[in-house]
């Protein structure tokens, strides 16, 4: 194979590392970045780590470009706070003269160039997934799972434990997949199933319920950090953020292939799914917007570097956000990677977004505006004309005029003109100085008005304000904070001079696309073409709009009263059917907001030298991790086009992480501990797996199954390995005491929505209504920061299932939320599981559980009669088992001395009420 | 997709600096870059509060953060500028260019309030808080504090836990997951939020982020008991006792199926706590027990400034939290944003010296004492007192208000009592008050040399969250030594 470097054809000055250039580094360099200290994770002791470069994500090295080299710009760098050496002379300009020779002789380079490529990263996770063998074992019907697991539990002397009882079973299968115990009857029913396949047939009926999706939905959103405020101080609502929690829950439900799962979620709406990308915008945002220009740029990568790293950890186990200010340390992904990640999601803004019409409701409206014509049309001659009173005859002619101008965005469209310049000239506003957020000149579907593209903007004068800019008038950036204001408020222009003569056919402008502001529209304008500069052509104005005025248009006026009654009565008849039209297709048209984000074209992504704002360097094109797999993607590539990628490049088959992270995580909703105790950090730095070939049986499994994670659920559920008991042992606590190899199953607390879930369940208050807007546990006090204060008295609202309690960012539920529960500002692979007196004292003393264990008391009073079978029935509700007699014993003698709402409340703080057993 | 590694692919790409990632994972793979020596505190899981050493040893115990919400100004209470003084009114020079979280610049503008020489070292402080600089030979002030936000819920989170989002650990956690509590009936951490309301960034404050829930400050303050402490009117005693009784006898029964289970048995333990705590928690903030002397000291008996009463009642809450051993409390002067900027906190944007002459009152005396009252008791040999805000504010006015905007660029905290030097004062600002330039120092450093003073070394006290073993410093920070007595 050639080189990569093309060889110097004449002037060979041959420099030698070793004779000329090590001393020269030896005397200055090498002591920091050298064998012994290799600070900022440079080495100059040898080409090969030269070459590599250190952890800054600059070249150290351009190999036959020493202009373009980091060395250079180091070591000639005019501020002595920044030149290398540190706090000592420059080097000599003779070496300085070396050190560049030595960098421009690409030639020299080559062979080093060649080591580095041989050099391989071998990291488990990077590995193609292969599908493994099954050991073998004694019993041929052995299920795959406990081949695995068995295996190495023997080789640590160890045996499985004894699979569980039945009531142990149902009331462990309920806690994992529901979140909710069984009901009595549930029990009752799988105790006494005494057919082949009950297990199976129980399994398959726990799958099908709605209860499942909500249960995982609950782990998923822990994953996403899906929050519905904006969090930081002024923590506003999103409102409209829960159709993305109704869809992961369909999602589990319907059982979603999870690749679909995945690309969805990033490019949903290229793929009909527009509520998925909920995903994205489903962190943390700061609203609080100042008026300091690197305030907003700080803000704007922050909520970037959410996207990217919720997407790296969630999906691929990798902390890409680890690489926003240096190459990251112990994974193959580089700042450049980083930037070219924040290139494909550059533009996505935080906003609600309408969803698209679904097929047939465009369907019928394409009906109705045909009748609506019709009706018109027929209309016509009743068109209120002050002249007709008077006695006149002649019906008006109409003249049709466009929807006036809005602040969003105008759409106006011409017949092909070939133009070098479009000049677009506002004569007037509603309110203000004229603002446009973006002027898009398009040739087809191509923007040809962007600086990207090499056109130019100038105007009669701006507007002088950190956020408003004439470069802002091209750059692809959407917004009020992305905009350009005239410094005139009457006769102001904008002009863009395209980078070649072409042809173009339309024009989209906006105030603030992000709907935010509407004051500063122009509403007089027009747009004009030229090819040379000296004569223009019109193609369009705002003559032909309807006048602006901030209501909706008007329909017109009718006069039936001056025809004859019988034209009277059919221009009445078809007006009121013209009305009825009209109201139904005021409500099929309207649309659903989504908290899913807005897209737009965005301008050029720089990678930022230690992740500052301040610091942009070289652009980099949309594109993944280049050390995985490539993928490359144009510059200019268009918005959608570069997530759709991204989506595919994620969940393509060969893509070896997203497999193995993702069933990682069901094994840790079982277990409680992933394979991976790691569940969001496959890289170096996190873990190597307990079972790799398990890992990677499951991976394979996985696709193989069409992407089911049903199927993977099925696969865990129904071995040995789950259905163990969990009693420990002292043998095996000595040898594995956190019951990692699985000789038992582990058991462990409940979290926080199925502690609460249940004892709604168990009250008989669970209202199982699925999705739609969630309930509220506070009490907001609606200022300009909004304070939440948590509810002291609940009713029926509050009887839902805790996935659907709105989730305030920063703000955990006053009851619950101490259990553990995420804030949602982080993502939250595994929570924590602790225990504090705290949650004893909210268990025993809020109103909420004070409250559920009166409706207990009432419910054993409706079900049962004697105080042994409302005991009975307790037990059974709460523990899914009856009581001993020695139970009902102690009972019976606790209530005599109390009362039942003395019993209610210690049975819904027993530790065997909260333990998945 | 083929192989999973392309090595290729990447060297092409060299020309933009790619290749330093190949040298990170060789090093990775010699352990040069592994974690030095992060140290993970052990914790029985039966007593997770119980008392543990930190990494050397240190004079101070615990931590009395006072943290006043909205960003105090440096320039109005502690940091003296002769040169603002002189220039008053004159424009600051380059400031037409500066652009600041409200907009543009007016003119320099001296405090409202004179600076006079306090205590025996003469350090001048502000009329606005006079009692506060009679403490000048016991305070150890730091003028070249400089943040990373200018918005408030950031800029709080910052202080609070080395992070500007939102999400991550408080200091106060950190401290308590590493070093649990001395007293085992009360909250290891508590949080005092301000009379009105709790802080601008909220609980975030005092938040556990990714660090076990048990860390978490517990919220209360003398006019707010904590939530579900007490025994509901509707549940007598003896029913409530006896419902423990029969709740511990079942939870031990069940335990028996599980033998050696700490998840259950710390349960248990949890609830035997949870009661000791009802009758702790009520007796150390029932402050009838204080003499009508200390009410007056601290000012808790101003019956013509109720929010200073009530701040005063909060300070002399803490004063008990640090005598019964509690390891890390968090006082706080200044609430959420309510009624307008700077009305609630110390926000003052518009109307400084009208906002401020009702904040400077409520934080001054009760402050003070709380101070005074530590030291005769003794309990500054052993307890850091730290006081601080979320940023600093501008030399100047706002163009066209009379107040001053957000200034992360240098401002003023100090800290009292054990470990450091006092009187004492470390680095400056510029001659009008703006930037830090001498001894420039970060929030970072300030975490650092706060972790110092408690026997923790800021980069071994790790906790792996995501990929990554995150600390309170991120991977900042320096301990500020000269301060260190």
């Amino acid at each position: 194979m050639l080189g990569i470097f093309t060889m110097p054809t004449h002037r060979v000055i041959a420099i030698d590392y070793e004779s000329d250039i090590l001393p020269i580094l030896a005397q200055h360099c090498i002591d920091c970045h050298g064998p012994d200290t290799s600070e900022a994770g440079l080495r100059l002791d040898n080409m090969l780590s030269a070459l590599k470069g250190g952890d800054s994500g600059e070249a150290t090295v351009v190999p036959g470009a020493s202009d373009r080299s980091y060395l250079i710009a180091r070591i000639t760098h005019k501020d002595p706070s920044k030149r290398m050496p540190p706090d000592s002379d420059p080097i000599s300009e003779d070496q300085i003269a070396a050190l560049q020779q030595w960098i421009d002789q690409a030639s020299a380079w080559e062979t080093v160039a060649e080591q580095l490529t041989d050099q391989t990263i071998t990291h488990w996770s990077f590995e193609p997934l292969v599908r493994p063998e099954i050991p073998s074992t004694t019993n041929a019907t052995s299920h795959p799972i406990d081949a695995f697991i068995t295996a190495k539990i023997r080789d640590l002397g160890l045996q499985p434990s004894e699979t569980a009882g039945r009531e142990k079973l149902i009331r462990r299968l309920f806690f994992v997949m529901h979140g909710l115990p069984p009901t009595p009857a549930e029990v009752a029913h799988f105790v006494s199933d005494d057919s082949e396949k009950a297990w199976e047939t129980l399994v398959d009926r726990v799958l099908a319920s709605q209860r499942y999706g909500e249960r995982w939905a609950t782990h998923w959103l822990d994953i996403v950090r899906f929050g519905e405020t904006t969090g930081f101080e002024t923590n506003r609502e999103r409102p409209n953020a829960w159709p993305y929690r109704d869809w992961v829950i369909e999602a589990f439900n319907s059982d979603k292939p999870y690749n679909d799962f995945v690309a969805q979620q990033i490019a949903g709406d290229a793929m009909g799914e527009d509520v998925a990308t909920g995903f994205l915008v489903a962190g943390p945002n700061d609203i609080v917007k100042g008026q300091d220009r690197l305030l907003g740029l700080m803000q704007r990568q922050d909520e970037l570097a959410d996207m990217i790293n919720t997407t790296g950890t969630a999906f691929l186990g990798l902390t890409l956000g680890c690489a926003r200010c240096h190459n990251h340390k112990f994974d193959p992904i580089t700042q450049s990677d980083y930037y070219s990640l924040q290139a494909i999601f550059a533009g996505v803004s935080h906003n609600e977004r309408s969803l698209p019409l679904d097929p047939a409701s465009e369907g019928q409206l394409a009906n109705i505006d045909k009748e609506v014509g019709l009706l018109k049309q027929k209309l016509q001659p009743y068109l209120y004309d002050p002249n007709r009173s008077l006695g006149g005859t002649a019906p008006l002619k109409p003249k049709v005029l466009r929807e006036p101008v809005n602040a969003k965005v105008n759409i106006e469209q011409f017949q092909p003109v070939r133009a070098r310049l479009l000049r677009f000239t506002i004569e007037a506003t509603n309110q203000g100085e004229p603002c446009i957020d973006e002027l898009e000149i398009f040739n087809g579907d191509q923007n040809v008005a962007l600086a990207s593209s090499g056109a130019k903007a100038s105007s009669s004068g701006d507007f002088v304000h950190p956020l408003h800019k004439l470069v802002h008038i091209n750059d692809g950036r959407h917004g009020n904070d992305h905009s350009w204001i005239s410094s005139k408020s009457v006769g102001g222009w904008i002009q863009i001079e395209l980078a070649q003569l072409q042809s173009i056919d339309s024009v989209q402008w906006g105030r603030d696309r992000t709907g935010r502001f509407g004051d500063r529209l122009a509403t007089d304008y027009r747009i004009e073409a030229s090819v040379d500069g000296s004569s223009w052509t019109l193609l369009c104005s705002s003559n032909d709009r309807q006048p602006f005025s901030q209501e909706k248009p008007k329909e017109p006026t009718y006069d039936f009263a001056s025809f004859p009654d019988e034209e009277a009565q059919l221009g009445r008849k078809l007006h009121g059917k013209l009305l009825a039209l009209l109201a139904e297709r005021e409500k099929l048209a309207a649309r659903t907001m989504v908290y899913a984000g807005s897209f737009a074209q965005p301008g050029p992504t720089h990678r930022l030298y230690r992740g500052e704002p301040t610091a942009p360097r070289e652009a980099v094109p949309p594109a993944a991790v280049k050390s995985l797999t490539p993928l490359s993607l144009p510059a200019d590539a268009p918005e959608q086009a570069r997530r759709l990628a991204l989506a595919k490049w994620i969940s393509d088959p060969a893509n070896p992480l997203t497999p193995r992270v993702m069933v990682n995580r069901i094994w840790q909703f079982h277990f409680g501990t992933g394979l991976v105790d790691t569940p969001s950090d496959f890289g170096t730095s996190g873990s190597r797996p307990s079972h790799p070939e398990l890992l990677d049986f499951l991976a394979s499994e996985l696709i193989q199954s069409g992407w089911s994670l049903k199927h993977i659920h099925r696969l865990i559920l129904t071995s040995k390995t789950w259905r163990q008991d969990s009693r420990p042992s002292d043998q095996a606590i000595a040898i594995d005491a956190t019951s990692r190899m699985l000789w038992r199953f582990p058991p462990r607390r409940l979290e926080a929505e199925a502690i609460r879930d249940s004892m709604l369940a168990v009250s008989g208050k669970l209202d199982t209504r699925v999705g739609g807007p969630g309930f509220s546990g506070f009490e907001v006090q609606p200022e300009n920061v909004r304070h939440y204060f948590p509810k002291t008295s609940y009713g029926p609202d509050d009887w839902r299932r805790m996935i659907y309690m709105t989730k305030v960012r920063q703000e955990r539920d006053s009851v619950f939320g101490v259990f553990d529960c995420p804030d949602f500002n982080q993502v939250v692979p595994k929570r924590t599981r602790s225990t504090t007196p705290l949650q004893a004292l909210n268990l025993l003393n809020s109103p909420f559980v004070l409250q559920q264990a009166d409706f207990f008391v009432q419910r054993l009073d409706d079900e049962s009669k004697t105080a042994e079978s409302k005991i009975k029935l307790a037990f059974n509700l709460c523990f899914g088992r009856d009581p001993e007699p020695i139970e009902t014993q102690s009972s019976i003698e606790f209530i005599n001395d109390t009362n039942w709402h003395a019993f209610a409340r210690a049975m819904l703080n027993a530790n065997e009420f909260v333990l998945i057993p | 997709m083929h192989s999973p590694i392309n090595r290729r692919s990447l060297l092409l790409d060299t020309s933009r600096g790619l290749g330093g990632i190949a040298l990170a994972c060789l090093l990775n793979e010699q352990g040069l870059l592994a974690n030095p020596s992060s140290s993970v505190p052990e914790i029985d899981p039966e007593h997770p509060f119980a008392s543990r050493k930190p990494h050397f040893p240190a004079k101070a115990k615990r931590v009395l953060m006072i943290f006043c919400s909205g960003a105090c100004s440096q320039l109005d209470t502690f940091d003296y500028k002769p040169e603002l003084i002189r220039r008053h009114g004159e424009p600051l020079p380059g400031g037409e260019n500066i652009v600041t979280f409200q907009g543009g610049q007016g003119n320099l503008t001296k405090s409202p309030w004179a600076f006079k020489p306090r205590g025996e070292c003469g350090k001048m402080v502000s009329d606005l808080v006079p009692m506060l600089g009679e403490l000048a030979d016991d305070m150890c002030f730091i003028h070249s504090l400089t943040g990373k936000t200018n918005t408030h819920g950031p800029g709080e989170n910052f202080m609070s836990t080395g992070f500007t989002l939102d999400g991550f650990p408080s200091m106060g956690a950190w401290v308590t997951w590493a070093m649990g509590t001395e007293s085992q009936d009360l909250p290891a951490y508590v949080a005092i939020p301000d009379p009105r309301g709790t802080p601008q960034s909220s609980v975030n404050n005092w938040g556990p982020g990714f660090l076990p829930a048990a860390f978490q400050g517990t919220d209360f303050n003398a006019s707010k008991p904590l939530r579900n402490l007490d025994r509901p009117e509707s549940i007598d005693q003896a029913t409530d006792r006896k419902t423990r009784d029969f709740l511990s006898k079942m939870n031990r029964r069940h335990l028996e199926n599980y033998p050696g289970d700490s998840e259950l048995a710390a349960r248990i333990s949890s609830y035997e706590l949870a009661a000791r705590m009802q009758l702790s928690v009520p007796q150390v903030s029932d402050l009838s027990s204080e003499t009508a002397d200390t009410l007056r000291m601290y000012g808790a008996d101003d019956s013509q400034n109720p929010l200073k009463a009530a701040y005063a009642k909060n300070c002399i809450l803490s004063r008990r939290l640090i005598e019964q051993g509690v390891r890390f409390v968090q006082v706080f002067n200044g609430a959420y944003q309510t009624g307008g900027e700077g009305v609630s906190n110390w926000d003052g944007h518009k109307d400084l010296e009208n906002q401020y002459s009702k904040h400077g009152p409520v934080l001054d005396q009760p402050t003070a004492a709380l101070i005074r009252d530590l030291k005769q008791r003794g309990l500054l040999e052993d307890t850091l007192v730290v006081w601080c805000t979320e940023f600093g504010r501008m030399p100047t006015f706002q163009a066209g208000a009379s107040g001053r905007d957000h200034n992360p660029e240098g401002f003023t905290a100090w800290m009292v009592g054990a470990g450091v030097k006092a009187p004492f004062t470390y680095g400056a600002t510029d001659e009008f008050g703006y930037k830090a330039v001498e001894n420039v120092a970060t929030v970072y450093d300030f975490h650092a040399t706060i972790l110092h003073l408690l026997g923790l070394d800021h980069e071994r006290l790790t906790y792996y969250h995501n990929g990554i073993q995150r600390r309170l410093t991120d991977v900042h920070g320096h301990v500020i030594r000269p301060i260190l007595s």
